[in-house]
């Protein structure tokens, strides 16, 4: 009872003395966010969304939460996450014309979902039970199918990832490196809504308002990246990071379609966008123009809607809003806005007011000739997009129902310098492949060029437990193309282990390729990220009413064997005319006085009936051992 | 019929008088197949014997073994006695120490008698039962209070008759003037009444609550108290729907919402430290708490009207926007929500504003509408103060704490009303599973679930047997948690489903074509050996004749 007392009566005394300085203080720059707006070859536009928050680890590790969301700062906790990294991805990047990626590759994953972290455990066993934690936990705040994620689909990679985050030496050793992926998950507007619900903003101002589920998943790519990450500044307390980051690449044709008659029709002749060079080109003939970058376009038009005034917790010396144009183009902005130019960059920025919506329109670019060449009128509009250190694809080869081989076609398109990375497959069980296989050629000199590969991690697949894991360290030698392919054997599955959709196929995960830092300078491990596509793999499927044809067809086998053996063991063999008699009239007979005698039995009713025993023959037909001695 | 024809079949096929005429025809030509060995009828019938052997003795359990749903053996009869109350008879002794320094022995043993007998005279419920002891002169006022004992009374002479309720402690101070002690041979004392009646008053709230939860029970009446009026089990009704089902840690989660952009921060770290903590730290021995804090945003509540109605107040929660996902882990969620907001609450029936701008979610938290100025960006602690006071009450009934008496009182009924209620809980998913069990033939008992119910019965029993004590509490803790898992158990929730028809399905293609030479075999030797033995007496007979 003294126990209640003094603490009921401590802290009243100790609380006015302590309470200022637990005050949560806020700095303005704890948060900031960020859209870039690039318009890319073949009239489509990459929108770069970047939302940034801190929060002290201090402040973390006491649940205090206030720019850090709380549903996934629980989660984190409560799975012993030290870093994660979360990617939700839909569609193709084309590299071929839209150049490099953005943010050099790093807040994208492969179609569908991955998810990458560092885990705090003592063992690997322990490492797997908090992964499960993590997956179901935050497969019910993203709405989305992680918790299928398991072991089949989870690795260790060895050489492919490095934390971002800065990690105390202590702790870095007991943490473990998890990677599952989920080729098949389809992102959606499901996903999208728990993910702005994690911004202080959440949707309702900012550049956060800009984002809609409708012309989001409209997008030709879009990916969506959730990191978190400790930062440890060089003076100063740690601070957790997190960092949403939602990439599209938006066809200005298409968002430009009414959303209330979204039904694509055909454009009167007026409105048809012709290649005038053509010979025949003519009032009645239109060859189409390919290049259609010099559309005009709004920010109501292509997101459907205006920016809503800034979110007020953001860093205000980070310009929201950027635009990557060439000076040369004229870009409105609405009132109150005030436009700055890097001059480094080729890109303006605009400062926002805080309560107005902002509005922006890129009109079409002045002095468009139809003389020009499509490059020169490309290169007057557009900022020549950046080459990429590498190009790949990646595809099925052969043919069968047994067999397959899969080929990786990789392009260093660089003069003079050659590339070395890092290419990772996590394949499914049931894609046996043959590491002996494994091989390495360049375009153009015959033979195997196995020189290129410098290092093999392989981890095989178990079957029903685990994937195999292929980390191969290669390099691609200055402007050339080298083929990577591999042979592999398809397995035959279990009846239940086949989803519902067995014959569209399965899917197989993005290589995941990491180009290395090649004097590791700024930090940083990875120069380049790049996913492949991932792959469609059929598998002999079989016709699924098969149980019960078993059961049939080994029934049938037992009852044949089975009757032909006991009758075999059981019957006495007479000679032909010594067995017992069977004939046709006899039966027909014995049947006739049967139904007479049921005629009878209905026309008379009680007369008591007295038929001669006529199945004397007949009865003797099954019995093959009445015989008398 | 059929024996007068294996009669006929028994006499020569020549002799057979048939009348067609066909088979008349036929029947000369026909011969008659050698006679058998014995050694080959010996032998045929040992191989269908062997048959049906095989098929009976390894066949049929075979099939028995591995198409039986596994159930392990449940008491059946106990869970349901459990259930019904008829196992345990929930009894709550409350010792009940009186110190009365001043007394003499014997004048103290004289007033605890007389009051004993009031106490026993005024109760009418068997359950809750008060005995009163006389502790030893105290020593100074640095006493060791005995956790065993419910309430010291403290007896001080006084001008006049006076009872006063120690805020901290659990004593009842009582004055008496010197006239009221009873002598040794009185049979009735007006003190010893009035002690008796204080003593009634001050737990009779914790009787009616263990009243209330017995009666909605299957507790057999006769242990059921009588009375208590509709009013009271109304309000008691609606105060254990209020408060949150027993659970030893509790997780509060404190949210400042507000629709715009501002306030951004706020103190309520020191907020909870100041005004919450200490209530918290007192609960400890019951619950324990772990705590979280968020500021949102740009949160739109679910009705946006100026003055909120009762209608409004449920749906003003916009659950699927606001971030309120429960912790993870086991404990449940108590949210703390201080939404910023000039909103004010109409009270039903009279034209006026609500007080308290605040209101209690039964079993999910509370609601502090908190009017700031336009332009404020960081909430003190002091501003938090009421919000907070508020909300430890709200806690407090939330996790069903009775309402009247002191803080130790109130705290030590919990634990009591506690225990009883995890004992009936556990007593009546026992009594579920034991019904599931008899009601579904065909799920699946594991042996997981019969370990739970063996070791809740044990527990269980160990609780009613200590029944108001602290190991009581610890007791029906346990027993509540393993029957709940016993009840939950995973494996016995996937319960296959296999319809006659597909049973059917499966058997027929396979035992159809086995069974009928099987079958027809044994018929056929069962005939011949019935025909045999007759023909052997029939010959005996001849022979006799002879």
């Amino acid at each position: 009872m003294r126990q209640f007392l003094s603490s009921i009566l401590l802290p009243c005394l100790s609380l006015a003395a302590l309470a200022p300085s637990t005050a949560l203080g806020t700095s303005t720059s704890d948060y900031h966010e960020q859209l870039v707006l690039r318009p890319l070859p073949l009239s489509s536009l990459l929108a770069s969304f970047n939302f940034r928050s801190n929060t002290t680890l201090s402040a973390f590790e006491a649940h205090n939460f206030q720019l850090f969301p709380r549903s996934l700062g629980q989660i984190l906790q409560h799975a012993g996450t030290r870093e994660l990294h979360l990617r939700f991805n839909l569609g193709r990047w084309d590299a071929e014309s839209w150049g490099a990626r953005p943010w050099d590759g790093a807040r994208e994953g492969g179609t569908g979902v991955e998810l990458w972290a560092w885990l705090d455990a003592e063992t690997d066993e322990e490492a797997d039970q908090k992964w499960l934690i993590l997956t179901n936990a935050l497969s019910g705040l993203f709405c989305a199918s992680l918790n299928f994620i398991d072991g089949t689909r989870t690795t260790r990679p060895a050489m492919s990832f490095q934390p971002e985050g800065d990690h105390r030496n202590s702790t870095a050793a007991n943490t473990h490196l998890l990677y599952g992926v989920l080729p098949h998950e389809v992102v959606c507007t499901e996903n999208l809504t728990p993910f702005l619900k994690l911004l202080p903003c959440k949707g309702k101002a900012g550049i956060a308002s800009l984002l809609d589920g409708h012309k989001l998943f409209d997008a030709s790519w879009q990916s969506m990246a959730i990191d978190v990450r400790p930062v440890c500044p060089t003076q100063g307390e740690c601070v957790l990071e997190i960092e949403q980051t939602i990439d599209m690449v938006l066809d200005i044709e298409r968002s430009k379609r009414p959303r209330g008659n979204p039904i694509p029709r055909p454009p009167p002749s007026y409105e048809l966008n012709c290649d005038k060079s053509k010979p025949y080109s003519a009032d009645d003939t239109c060859f189409p123009a390919d290049y259609a970058a010099s559309q005009e376009w709004s920010l109501q038009t292509v997101f459907g809607k205006v920016m809503k005034g800034t979110c007020p917790l953001t860093d205000p010396s980070v310009l929201p809003v950027c635009l990557q144009v060439p000076e040369s183009r004229t870009v409105f902005i609405s009132n109150g806005a005030v436009e700055k130019k890097d001059p480094n960059m080729e890109q303006r920025c605009f400062e926002v007011p805080a309560e107005a919506d902002f509005e922006m329109i890129l009109p079409r670019p002045e002095g468009q000739q139809e003389l020009k060449s499509q490059e020169e009128m490309q290169a007057q509009d557009l900022i020549k997009p950046e080459t990429p250190l590498l190009y790949a694809e990646r595809s099925f080869t052969g043919h069968g129902q047994e067999r397959g081989g899969v080929q990786t076609i990789l392009k260093n398109p660089s003069p003079d310098t050659e590339v070395e990375f890092i290419y990772m497959e996590s394949l499914p069980w049931f894609m046996r492949i043959y590491t002996h296989t494994i091989e390495a050629r360049i375009d153009g000199h015959p033979g195997k060029h196995n020189s290129l590969i410098q290092q093999v991690y392989y981890r095989p697949a178990v079957d029903r437990a685990r994937g195999t894991q292929l980390e191969l360290r290669m390099r691609v030698p200055p402007s050339s193309t080298v083929f990577l392919t591999y042979d592999f054997e398809k397995s035959i599955l279990r009846y239940t282990e086949y989803p519902p959709d067995a014959n569209r196929g399965f899917d197989v995960a993005a290589a995941v390729i990491t180009i290395l830092n090649p004097n590791n300078t700024d930090g940083k491990f990875a120069a380049y990220n790049l996913r492949t596509t991932s792959l469609l793999l059929n598998l002999p499927t079989p016709d699924f009413s098969m149980p019960y044809n078993v059961i049939i067809f080994t029934s049938t086998a037992i009852a044949l064997a089975f009757g032909g053996m006991f009758n075999i063991l059981v019957r006495r063999f007479v000679a032909a005319d010594e067995g017992p008699q069977f004939n046709i009239a006899g039966l027909k007979s014995k049947l006739k006085a049967k139904f007479g005698k049921v005629a009878q039995k209905l026309d008379k009713g009680a007369v008591p009936n007295k038929v001669p025993d006529e199945k004397s023959d007949g009865a003797r037909v099954v019995s093959g051992d009445s015989e008398k001695k | 019929m059929s024996e007068r024809r294996s009669i006929d079949n028994g006499a020569t096929s020549t002799e057979l008088s048939s009348p067609l005429p066909a088979p008349a025809v036929e029947a000369p030509t026909r011969k008659e197949p050698p006679p058998e060995k014995p050694s080959d009828i010996r032998r045929r019938s040992y191989i269908i014997l062997s048959f049906w052997l095989i098929v009976l003795l390894l066949g049929l359990p075979i099939w028995w073994k591995t198409t039986t749903i596994y159930r392990a053996n449940l008491p059946l009869n106990e869970m349901l006695d459990w259930a019904d109350g008829k196992a345990c008879r929930p009894v709550f002794p409350l010792r009940i120490s009186i110190q009365a320094d001043a007394l003499q022995e014997q004048e103290a043993q004289t007033l605890l008698r007389l009051t004993q007998h009031a106490l026993d005279d005024l109760n009418d419920f068997a359950g809750h039962h008060l005995r009163l002891q006389l502790s030893p002169p105290a020593q100074g006022d640095s006493r060791e209070y005995d956790h065993d004992t419910a309430l010291i009374i403290r007896l001080k002479p006084g001008g006049s008759t006076t009872a006063n309720l120690d805020p901290y402690l659990p004593v009842l101070d009582i004055t008496y003037p010197p006239n009221t002690i009873p002598s040794a041979t009185s049979s009735s004392s007006s003190l010893a009444t009035y002690v008796a009646s204080q003593l009634r008053s001050t737990f009779a709230e914790e009787q009616a609550i263990i009243s209330y939860l017995l009666s909605n029970n299957s507790i057999p009446s006769d242990y059921r108290p009588a009375g208590l009026t509709p009013e009271a089990a109304e309000s008691l009704s609606k105060r254990t729907t209020r408060s949150l089902k027993y659970a030893p840690t509790y997780h509060l989660s404190f949210s400042l919402f507000t629709s715009g952009p501002i306030p951004t921060s706020w103190d309520i770290e020191a907020a909870i430290d100041e005004y919450m903590k200490p209530v918290l730290d007192v609960l400890s021995p019951i619950h324990n708490f772990t705590i979280d804090t968020q500021v949102q945003l740009y949160a739109t509540p679910g009705v946006q009207n100026q003055v909120l109605n009762k209608e409004d107040l449920s749906s003003f929660v916009n659950a699927a926007e606001w971030p309120l996902s429960p912790s993870i882990g086991g404990a449940p969620t108590i949210n703390f929500i201080v939404f910023v907001g000039n909103q004010t609450i109409a009270v039903p029936g009279e034209n006026k504003v609500a007080t308290s701008p605040s209101w209690l979610i039964p079993q999910w938290g509370t609601i502090y509408l908190l009017s700031l100025p336009y332009d404020t960006t960081h909430v003190s602690a002091q501003t938090l103060k009421q919000p907070l006071l508020t909300f430890t009450s709200h806690l407090l009934s939330l996790t069903g704490t009775p309402q009247s008496g002191s803080l130790p009182l109130r705290l030590s009924t919990l634990a009591r009303i506690r225990s009883a209620d995890l004992l009936l809980r556990a007593s009546s998913t026992l009594g579920s599973l034991a019904r599931l069990a008899l009601a579904l033939p065909s799920i699946s008992i594991p042996s997981s679930v019969a370990d739970g119910v063996s070791k809740t019965m044990h527990h269980l029993r160990l609780a009613c047997d200590t029944l108001g004590g602290p190991e009581g509490l610890a007791h029906a803790r346990i027993a509540e948690a393993e029957a709940e898992r016993a009840f939950f158990e995973k494996s016995m929730v996937g319960q296959l489903y296999f319809p006659d028809e597909h049973k059917l399905a499966v058997y027929i293609p396979l035992l159809g074509p086995v069974g009928v030479p099987l079958v027809m075999g044994l018929l056929n030797e069962i005939r011949a050996w019935r025909k045999r033995r007759r023909e052997k007496a029939e010959k005996g007979a001849a022979k006799k004749k002879e």
